[in-house]
């Protein structure tokens, strides 16, 4: 049996990147500007939620058929993505684009939640975890567990070679303000998309770059804000989530 | 203007974030994409090990039967490290299980990619060692089917040959840009004749032995995959010898393959990728992962990265790779 701690303390990482994302949601609301993000977001929300869920009985929320439909919503939205991405960028967009890794991840959330068979015993989907330890559920067609699996460590060891590589930045100004020619996960996940009219208006200095900018990234230490809006942290969230989100996948096989 | 942030169009900013799609994934450097290969069979491997059968008393009995037909100074060493895990299970597998997420993590984040590929050699040996009894070389148990000369020494190599630097000589493939041209052939030489040889050992190439093999694979996993190793082990059944000169004859063939000229390098290494593939899926069933309880992919997915290691590309030089990479 896996032990519960283990279970919990992957829970509670899940909850951080919920409260995270929940976090770059506020912000940027407050802000009547934000990143172009929003969607990733909220899917990061509620994935967040509902793999600590899975994950701790006591932080179940939602039944596993309101999960259903939600990611089977989330899937098909990124899928909608996805394909306007290939019809622009090419096949490209499939593999490298901004849209595919959250593409998987929904796809494998819906499937995890479709395909979990109740444990013995267990409480269905409301929750997997005990005091003693894990009691699993497993999945059906295990095959596509793996292929998930594969696909989403794959993309977290891509994620993170972006990350400490030059695509992403923890500070919105730097990457804001980054040269032609910058790709476009960096593009789609740090262009800050202001909202027509939010503006500061009868500003003629003000560049339309600038404008783009929050106000605090362009002080010259970043505010908490301007990181927590940055891309980096929605790419980091997505590292976490998928690396857990395999996790969950190999021990239901 | 940055090509980035827009304000009040959003249609152009997508536009142009579509240019970037193709701008931002057209080049990698190849030794660093392999790097990144390697990280996520380490994550594999790591999450892996956190399976509940890790964390039962079975995780302990499998070390301890690494030791079996082991010399006692080899042995020794597995059964007592076998007891500590038995004693400690939950605790040491969840470090052990950390340990090797942390490895993938290590070398796919750029800054310690060195640091992590060089405890993946140190942790690699270890597991070879208290893990696999040494993959099963000194017992006579190792056979290229179930993922000689043990899967995870082929970690070790590889965290080797993708080691991030170059030698300031021309390299004409990948693997021999950190470790010269004629140590990155001996290193692939040396692994494929061992290969062939391990095929044709006396256990191995018994009537019964492949065929054996395969279908002891069958139990527990999913049904288009049972079908195929009963399909295989029907095929072989009886032709254990024939199979066993057969393999040996492809892995000789492999073995040669880097030193032969770039066309009939690629068709040696393309038969390398082929049969790495087929032991991945049929004798080792995908390292028995759909059947729960894998301690990792096995040797099918690694020897396919140490094969594109291998192949020939456009010359590499230090002054190429570092221009790729900026």
């Amino acid at each position: 049996m896996i032990p519960a701690w283990l279970l919990d303390m992957l829970a509670a990482l899940m909850l951080v990147v919920a409260a995270v994302s929940a976090a770059r949601l506020v912000m940027a609301w407050r802000r009547r500007s934000g990143p172009a993000t929003a969607d990733v977001d909220v899917a990061h929300l509620l994935m967040g939620i509902a793999m600590a869920g899975t994950l701790t009985a006591a932080l179940a929320t939602l039944p596993g058929t309101a999960w259903e439909v939600i990611f089977g919503l989330t899937t098909a939205w990124f899928a909608w993505r996805v394909w306007r991405d290939a019809r622009a960028s090419g096949v490209r967009a499939l593999a490298g684009g901004h849209c595919a890794p959250h593409l998987v991840h929904s796809g494998a959330m819906l499937y995890m939640f479709l395909a979990l068979a109740a444990p013995a015993g267990g409480s269905g989907m409301g929750g997997m975890g005990g005091t003693a330890g894990m009691s699993m559920g497993t999945l059906e067609y295990p095959t596509l567990a793996f292929a998930f699996a594969l696909i989403l460590v794959g993309y977290s060891a891509w994620d993170l070679d972006q990350l400490s590589g030059r695509r992403y930045s923890l500070a919105t100004a730097s990457v804001s303000l980054a040269p032609v020619g910058v790709s476009a996960m960096a593009a789609a996940e740090s262009a800050v998309a202001t909202f027509p009219g939010s503006s500061p208006a009868g500003d003629p200095e003000a560049s339309p770059a600038d404008e783009a900018v929050p106000r605090e990234a362009s002080k010259s230490r970043p505010a908490l804000s301007a990181v927590l809006l940055s891309p980096g942290i929605t790419v980091g969230c997505r590292i976490v989530m998928g690396i857990t989100m395999a996790f969950m996948l190999v021990i239901m096989i | 203007m940055s090509d980035i942030a827009v304000v009040g169009d959003r249609a152009a900013w997508r536009d142009r974030a579509g240019a970037g799609i193709q701008a931002g994934s057209a080049t990698m450097d190849a030794r660093r994409a392999l790097q990144l290969a390697l990280a996520g069979i380490w994550l594999l491997d790591g999450v892996l090990q956190y399976q509940s059968f890790m964390y039962s008393k079975a995780f302990g009995q499998m070390l301890a039967g690494t030791a079996d037909g082991n010399p006692s100074v080899i042995a020794r060493p597995i059964t007592w490290d076998a007891t500590l895990v038995e004693h400690h299970l939950a605790l040491v597998n969840t470090l052990f299980a950390t340990i090797q997420v942390l490895l993938g993590l290590g070398i796919a984040f750029r800054p310690t990619v060195r640091a992590a590929l060089a405890a993946s050699v140190a942790w690699s040996l270890g597991v070879w060692w208290f893990g696999e009894g040494l993959g099963g070389v000194l017992s006579g148990a190792a056979s290229p089917l179930n993922g000689a000369p043990g899967a995870v020494i082929l970690y070790a190599l590889l965290a080797v040959l993708l080691w991030p630097s170059d030698r300031g000589t021309p390299a004409p493939f990948t693997a021999a840009r950190a470790v010269g041209v004629h140590v990155a052939r001996a290193l692939w030489l040396v692994l494929w004749l061992s290969l062939a040889w391990f095929a044709l050992t006396p256990d191995n190439r018994a009537p019964q032995a492949v065929s054996g093999m395969i279908s002891g694979m069958e139990s527990g996993q999913p049904g288009w995959l049972a079908a195929i190793d009963r399909g295989a082990a029907s095929l072989v059944a009886g032709q254990g010898l024939a199979t066993s000169i057969a393999l040996a004859v492809a892995c000789i063939v492999i073995a040669a393959g880097v030193y032969l000229p770039r066309s009939a390098a690629r068709a040696a290494l393309a038969l390398a990728i082929v049969v790495a593939l087929v032991i991945w899926v049929v004798p080792e069933g995908f390292g028995m992962i759909l059947a729960g309880g894998a301690t990792d992919p096995n040797s099918g997915p690694l020897l396919v990265l140490l094969a594109l290691a291998y192949w020939p590309v456009k010359t590499v030089t230090a002054a190429t790779a570092e221009r790729k990479a900026a």
